[in-house]
């Protein structure tokens, strides 16, 4: 028998705000550990929480980022269950009445169709400590860390509508290109700003059963979101042909071992409404003005830089996908660098420099207006090209100026004819044999004549007069 | 016998200045006052010392009152077991005192001592820094001798707090002496709870109704066929708040854990089971029960709320204020040692309906405790109080 699977994903977003959702503790996890801690986010008795305004406006331009109807009232409720991330026995969670409902993304599919994919809705919701496990010579202790919690989260429930690993995979590139976009998250699985949880069943293919599911969590890449969901669509499906009955549970995803690990479950109770944290009210004008402050998104973005720039479809979308990169790219052409020159050297020299440095687009020392100077040198025949990728590298390690960097290590391109004319005398008196082949029709002793010019100049000269000057003297 | 005061101030604020300079004010070890034990009479928060000030502590405060001390209570304030709120202010050791109301306990506290009790409107005073039990009922009510000095209280504590964001920001706090011509005022008998009196009770509460109707007020019976429901919604919703709230009292960071467990799962339980005293524990197991087992009895409850509360309104437009009994009397006779839930909702019968809508009511003493109750609308705190004023001023002419 053929079997489909029916995949949902649960999707916690951390926002990125200043304050943590219910107190105005700094909302930084990573700090030192509970240093970011109050009586309210660590729940001491007459604590109350005070909603952050912050919080829901971000977490509503995420709402309608994704294209859900933010609702009129939405409310918290406290989700009971016991453990130690959550010492006062309860999560602020809006069960009943969620910020958002519907929405959705639209991928391609495997064969290369349009599909869209539903959202069922989108909740706050508060995160929970962490818990450090550690040993204390041999006994095994675990510390609890109250900088995370009381963070502020979304959660998006999707419907089952994913068939495949391909689908869940394009739905969160899709997901976290729209969200870093309205600037809620940065939506990084490997930094834990975006949590994906999967509840995954099989059924015969052409049915429309809703089999018992099996909820997976621990991915901390896309990549690891696709292979742990094509492991348990093997294992469920292995199970179903040999009529092993599939029960509700969780499992952990091993990276390592590339399995899923059935996992114990955490007590969970009921939600009851909590009277302290007022409901969010938004009128039909607050809503309208958030969606006035919703930035360009990617497609509209997208279709105005092939319009203003002339850049291919390909070219248009590629950058628009990070909201940090197309920014750069406007930034660039806006200092007066011509598209295809920005284009060139954001994409195939500035982004992998930056890479490689663990550096981010937006913070780098490399500003638009530093990098705009340098490539306005290149397009002045100031310098060469090879010259420009050298001060780039000096960009990221000085505050000096482009030009300044050029002047003070010597890039400067040599134009001056007679100069040239020289280099080009002692190249072609030095090299008899490539002359020789060049005169018999052989093209690429040409570019190696260049090169020795390049060489002799130690790479100052201009490329472009090298090859005028050079065909002049051999015609 | 047990001193009053579980805690006493040891450097009382310097008084004499401000509007409250002249008052010294008791509270509760549920409210937090930085410094100060705040235990709320249970072991789950033994040991447990405040960190900052509950609003209204601060807001006194900032008005010159000095806070005295801190009464012994109830566990979490549920019911009047082991209290001795109000028997400060009758013996002199202070002027006022705080006490939270989560059915009626400021009010009936007030009533053995033959003072008068306050809770005010739902949403009129900060809860920020109060221990509570039942968010969506409780409030911080006050006790003194006559009105005059609660409302001087309450107009100091009322209005909205930037750490409360329950307090409605725009919440009209206004407590300018009010005028009250008895010809223009009508007060409605709820005809259920007069009726849920015994014989004897009803007599008197007859006399009092006499009383007013003699001064001028006008008297009107009310039908309200379902007021016994509020005790009832009440005690289902209150448990599941209940349940909810004191998930925190964990026993890791203060309180008493139980030595011995194997893991943190058996930490919690045995320290858990160990915290709580067997009222509010049937009270937990109650609110568990409706959470886990019965959710849909607490969704009820709910819907059963909100429709006497839309009834309530309804009700007020046809009266000014309410007159009611303020209990049973052969309920408060029942012996105080062996206190069951039955027995504490019998005893809040008539006070619990206001912490179910989140009126205005207060215990208005005559003859001691043979007083009567009256409520307002929300938010009807001011003219309450000046009815309650005039009143007493009525009782002190002999009148
Ligand atoms: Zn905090």
């Amino acid at each position: 028998m053929e079997f489909e699977a029916v995949i949902g994903l649960e999707i916690h977003v951390e926002l990125n705000c200043a304050t943590k959702l219910f107190c105005d503790c700094p909302n930084r996890p990573g700090d030192e550990p509970n240093l970011n801690t109050c009586p309210t986010c660590l729940w001491f008795p007459g604590a109350m929480p005070r909603t952050s305004r912050e919080a829901v406006q971000k977490a509503s331009l995420l709402c309608l980022g994704l294209g859900a109807e933010l609702q009129p009232v939405s409310a918290f409720d406290q989700k009971v269950y016991y453990y130690p991330d959550l010492p006062k026995g309860y999560q602020l969670s809006q069960a009943h009445l969620p910020l958002a409902r519907g929405g959705g993304m639209d991928i391609i599919d495997e064969e290369g169709r349009p599909k869209s994919l539903r959202i069922h809705h989108i909740h706050m919701e508060e995160d929970v400590a962490k818990l450090v496990h550690e040993m204390e010579g041999r006994t095994p202790i675990s510390l609890v860390d109250f900088n995370r919690a009381g963070s502020p989260l979304v959660e998006i429930v999707t419907e089952p509508d994913f068939r495949s690993p391909h689908d869940a995979m394009e739905f969160l590139k899709a997901l976290r290109t729209q969200v870093r976009y309205v600037g809620s998250s940065e939506c990084s699985m490997e930094n834990g700003t975006m949590r994906v949880d999967a509840n995954i069943s099989v059924r015969p293919k052409g049915t429309n059963l809703m089999n018992t599911k099996v909820e997976v969590k621990n991915m901390n890449s896309v990549r690891h979101v696709g292979d742990a969901i094509a492991f348990e669509i093997s294992r469920q499906s292995a199970c179903a042909q040999s009529g092993e009955a599939i029960v509700l549970h969780t499992r952990l995803w091993d990276p390592d071992k590339k399995v899923t690990v059935a996992m114990r479950a955490k007590f969970e109770g009921p939600c009851v409404p909590d009277p302290s944290v007022p409901s969010i009210v938004l009128t039909p004008q607050a809503i309208e003005q958030m969606r006035a402050q919703l930035p360009e998104m990617p497609a509209a973005r997208a279709q105005r830089l092939v319009t203003e720039h002339g850049l291919s479809g390909e070219e248009a979308v590629y950058l628009s996908t990070d909201p940090d990169v197309a920014g750069y790219f406007e930034a660039l052409t806006g200092h007066g660098v011509l598209p295809r020159t920005a284009m060139h050297w954001l994409t195939t020299q500035l982004i992998p420099a930056v890479r490689e440095r663990r550096q981010e687009l937006a913070k780098t020392k490399v500003t638009p207006a530093r990098f705009a100077a340098l490539l306005q040198m290149l397009a002045r025949d100031e310098i060469n090209a090879n010259a420009a990728r050298e001060v780039l590298s000096h960009l990221f390690d000085s505050d000096e100026t482009p030009e300044s960097i050029v002047g003070a290590k010597g890039y400067k391109q040599v134009s001056d004819p007679g100069a040239l004319d020289k280099l080009i005398d002692k190249v072609l008196a030095e090299q008899q044999a490539a002359v020789a082949d060049l005169k018999s029709g052989q093209g690429k002793a040409m570019g190696f004549l260049i090169g020795q010019v390049m060489q002799a100049s130690n790479s100052k000269a201009n490329p472009k007069m090298i090859r005028d000057l050079m065909a002049k003297k051999l015609a | 016998m047990d001193s009053v005061f579980f805690y006493r101030n040891p450097n009382p604020d310097a008084s004499g200045n401000g509007p409250l300079g002249h008052l010294s004010i008791a509270t509760q070890p549920n409210i937090s006052i930085a410094g100060w034990p705040a235990e709320a009479g249970s072991h789950a928060l033994a040991g447990y010392t405040a960190l900052e000030d509950a609003s209204v502590a601060a807001r006194l405060r900032k008005k010159g009152a000095n806070l005295c001390g801190a009464t012994r209570m109830s566990e979490f304030g549920f019911g009047l077991k082991n209290s001795l709120a109000a028997q400060a202010v009758q013996k002199g050791d202070a002027n006022a005192e705080l006490v939270l109301d989560l059915a009626g306990e400021c009010r009936l506290a007030a009533l053995h001592e033959g003072l008068c009790g306050y809770k005010p409107s739902y949403g009129l005073v900060s809860r920020y820094g109060l221990i509570g039990l039942i968010p969506s009922m409780e409030a911080c009510g006050i006790i003194a001798r006559d009105c005059k000095t609660i409302r001087d209280i309450l107009e100091a504590v009322a209005g909205p707090d930037e750490y409360d964001f329950s307090v409605p920001e725009d919440a009209p706090v206004s407590f300018s002496t009010q005028g009250i011509d008895p010809e223009k005022i009508s007060l409605g008998v709820i005809e259920e709870a007069r009726s849920a009196l015994s014989d004897e009770d009803r007599v008197i509460f007859d006399a009092r109704t006499q009383t007013l109707k003699k001064a001028g007020f006008t008297i009107k019976t009310l039908p309200f066929p379902d007021f016994s429901l509020f005790s009832l919604v009440h005690r289902i919703v209150g448990s599941v708040e209940a349940s909810s709230c004191l998930g925190r009292y964990d026993s890791v960071r203060y309180g008493k854990r139980v030595p011995g467990a194997k893991n943190w799962n058996e930490m919690y339980l045995q320290s858990r089971g160990a915290a709580f005293g067997p009222l509010l524990k049937s009270y937990l197991f109650q609110g568990a029960y409706f959470q886990f087992e019965q959710f849909s009895g607490y969704e009820d409850a709910c819907r059963i709320r909100a429709r006497l509360l839309s009834e309530m309104e309804q009700l007020t437009t046809q009266a000014d204020f309410l007159i009611l009994p303020a209990v049973n009397s052969a309920s408060i006779h029942a012996p105080n040692t062996t206190e069951s839930l039955d027995d504490t909702y019998a005893k809040v019968f008539h006070t619990a309906f206001t912490n179910v809508t989140g009126q205005p009511a207060f215990y208005l003493p005559f003859e001691g405790n043979k007083g009567v109750q009256l409520a307002g609308p929300r938010l009807s705190d001011a003219r309450l109080l000046a009815l309650g004023e005039h009143i007493q001023n009525m009782q002190q002419r002999g009148q």
